[in-house]
């Protein structure tokens, strides 16, 4: 699903040149569940947004899906991000003065579906995480957890196969983390590729791999054998 | 995905309202000022002659003082003098030829109780309805004899036939004009052409007159020119004595015009001019070197400057207006579009591209450009109003907004918008999106 071959990244400023990853190399295999951890500024982001063809390497080789995305033009990568890839963040990043329907809308308007195509997966993604009825609210109105799963919604509506979640039960309380937690976990069982970047070492246990980044490179790739159930309690 | 984009502008507009006034204040108000004094320009600048400007000609002879040249842009005067036109009117090369002038008579009908009024009149000659293609809407044109006899026949504009005869077919009926009986032979449509490309010499914007008499009638009703008259000996007339004296003097009144076919036909006018000139020499008379000039209608409105250097630059400096508006535009859509720029981060994560995120900003921007467009129409009418009102009613004809006006008001505001929004939309379609993804 996800090739990583010595990926780097730096960022140069007039005088400094700080390098996020470096010989960064890992295999995602299509329907695993994938943890990332590692301390602050160690390269997790930087990998996420790589990987999530929101940013270019400085070398290296990216295979997305068996695809070399790294000589893609900026539309290529676009149409492939919206087609393949779903994205959950901390912040759940949902728009703001757009209600629930509408936030969903925004990735299926990219891809071209039709008016009625939009409806039925909005409908289909709402019921799927428990907020069919708060459809016309705006993400004001509702708590961090159900923000959250409305994000979440988001990115399943365009059924990708790839799904990046960076620290996606960071904001939220123990109630609502193992409810995301959950379905997440639902949503891998579905087939959904996943990687997720958590500081949270009891989220990490409960995905099937775990990986360390530590000074932009992977440092360990443990397989992570704990039950979810297991894990919570 | 347009109508998409159109949606998410009228929501952001809707989300900052101050902020999009201010955006529309500064496009209206820049739109605004420009449409007015541009409006001005193009109504001044209309040619209504334009499909002529092949075969029709004002015509130029150097008369003048062999002293000092006419004080006209082509220094030959821009009038001929009445024995001029009288040989000029002998000639048959022309299809059609016209001299004229600008008049007035005190009207009046029998049995009415319409107060008497001063009407402006043009004296002419017959071809001056088919040249200038001016319709009619009940007869016609009085016979050539009329061109050279006194028939006290009169061709009513629209507006005359409405005053005096209610808008009915008056031809047959009697006008008294200056208290002689003048016959109605034809009225008019309504034509009112601006500017007044066959008169310039008399206020280029004026309405066209509200009556229309044989050139014949001179010397019966000692017709003088109400139009401008410039003369500089009355040596020519010696032994003449009052309205002949004027007639036969070195003044230039009279408008002349002709409809040449083809090149052909111009050589040969322009052969039987050079030979009216040298007949003249012989007699005393056109001393300055050989000079006259044929002008089709838009090198006739560029000679006589009908849109001054004035108007021009001040053309250009509502312009330089706008493009201060412009540039604060640009620094309010530059805030207005940065503020948003996580939600074009969350976008991009989405899926949207570069260019997507690039037109969703200009399509906001261009939203703007026709709210101001819209506004800026609207100062711009209020703009002309002003200026028809300073005018005293001098200026209605061309302090006037068309349709054509309004949409290039409307093309305007969208153009400036878009300019305005080139930049802001472009730095927020290359902001790196993962920045606003994670602080968001």
């Amino acid at each position: 699903m996800l090739k990583m071959q010595n990926i780097r990244k730096s960022y140069r400023t007039d005088t400094i040149e700080t390098h996020a990853l470096r010989d960064f190399s890992l295999e995602v295999n299509e329907g695993e569940f994938v943890s990332v951890t590692g301390p602050s500024g160690s390269g997790k982001t930087t990998f996420l947004n790589i990987a999530g063809l929101l940013e270019t390497p400085t070398g290296g080789q990216y295979l997305l899906d068996g695809q070399e995305v790294g000589n893609l033009s900026d539309s290529e990568r676009s149409r492939l991000r919206n087609e393949k890839i779903g994205f959950i963040f901390q912040g759940f990043n949902l728009i703001p003065d757009l209600n629930l329907f509408d936030n969903i809308d925004v990735p299926l308007r990219y891809r071209g579906f039709n008016a009625k195509e939009r409806r039925r997966r909005i409908e289909k993604s709402l019921e799927q995480v428990g907020l069919s009825a708060r459809a016309k609210h705006l993400p004001a109105q509702l708590s961090g957890g159900q923000q959250q799963r409305v994000a979440i919604a988001r990115a399943l509506a365009g059924e990708p196969r790839f799904l990046l979640a960076d620290e996606p039960t960071g904001n939220l309380d123990s109630l609502m983390a193992r409810q995301v937690m959950e379905l997440l976990e639902f949503i891998n069982e579905w087939g959904t590729t996943i990687v997720m970047v958590t500081h949270d070492p009891e989220l990490a246990r409960r995905a099937q791999r775990n990986i360390q980044i530590v000074d932009g490179q992977v440092s360990d790739l443990r397989q992570t054998i704990a039950q979810p159930e297991a894990a919570i309690a | 995905m347009i109508g998409y984009y159109i949606s998410l502008a009228m929501r952001s507009l809707r989300g900052t309202p101050i902020l999009s006034a201010l955006m529309i204040a500064a496009i209206a108000v820049g739109v605004g000022a420009s449409m007015t004094v541009l409006t001005l320009n193009y109504m001044m600048s209309q040619n209504a002659l334009e499909h002529k400007d092949s075969v029709l000609y004002a015509v130029q002879l150097d008369s003048w003082d062999p002293n000092q040249a006419a004080d006209t842009a082509n220094e030959i005067p821009w009038q001929l003098t009445y024995p001029d036109a009288i040989a000029l009117l002998r000639s048959d090369i022309p299809t059609r030829q016209v001299a004229m002038h600008r008049f007035g008579f005190t009207v009046n009908i029998d049995e009415s109780e319409l107060r008497p009024f001063t009407a402006n009149t043009r004296v002419t000659t017959r071809d001056f309805f088919s040249l200038f293609d001016v319709p009619f809407e009940y007869g016609g044109t009085w016979n050539k004899e009329a061109d050279t006899a006194a028939v006290q026949s009169v061709v009513l504009s629209k507006e005359t036939n409405d005053k005096l005869f209610g808008g009915e077919n008056s031809v047959g009926k009697i006008v008294k004009l200056n208290g002689e009986p003048f016959t109605v032979i034809g009225v008019l449509k309504h034509w009112n052409p601006s500017p007044k490309i066959y008169d310039l010499n008399n206020n280029p914007f004026a309405d066209s007159e509200e009556l229309y008499i044989p050139f014949g009638l001179h010397r019966k009703f000692e017709i003088y020119s109400w139009g401008n008259t410039n003369g500089w000996t009355s040596r020519t007339a010696e032994g003449a004595e009052g309205y002949e004296r004027f007639l036969l003097g070195e003044h230039v009144w009279i408008q002349y015009w002709v409809e040449l076919d083809n090149a052909e036909q111009r050589e040969a006018y322009e052969q039987f001019l050079t030979g009216h000139i040298h007949q003249q020499k012989e007699q005393g008379r056109f001393e300055r070197p050989l000079k006259f000039a044929l002008s089709p209608p838009s090198e006739w409105l560029v000679l006589n400057e009908v849109l001054e250097n004035d108007n021009r630059v001040l053309g250009w400096a509502s312009l330089a207006f706008l493009l201060v508006c412009v540039i604060n535009a640009v620094a309010l859509l530059l805030a207005k579009f940065l503020r948003k720029a996580p939600e074009a981060g969350v976008r991009r994560a989405l899926g949207a591209s570069r260019n997507a995120i690039f037109t969703q900003h200009l399509i906001e921007s261009s939203c703007i450009g026709v709210l101001g467009g819209l506004f800026g129409i609207i100062l711009a009418l209020a703009g002309l109003t002003g200026i028809r009102v300073l005018a005293m009613g001098q200026a209605d004809q061309i302090a006037a907004m068309n349709w054509e006006m309004m949409l290039a008001a409307v093309g305007l505001a969208i153009l400036a918008s878009i300019l305005a929004g080139l930049y802001p939309a472009w730095r927020i379609s290359r902001t790196n999106p993962s920045v606003y993804l994670k602080t968001q």
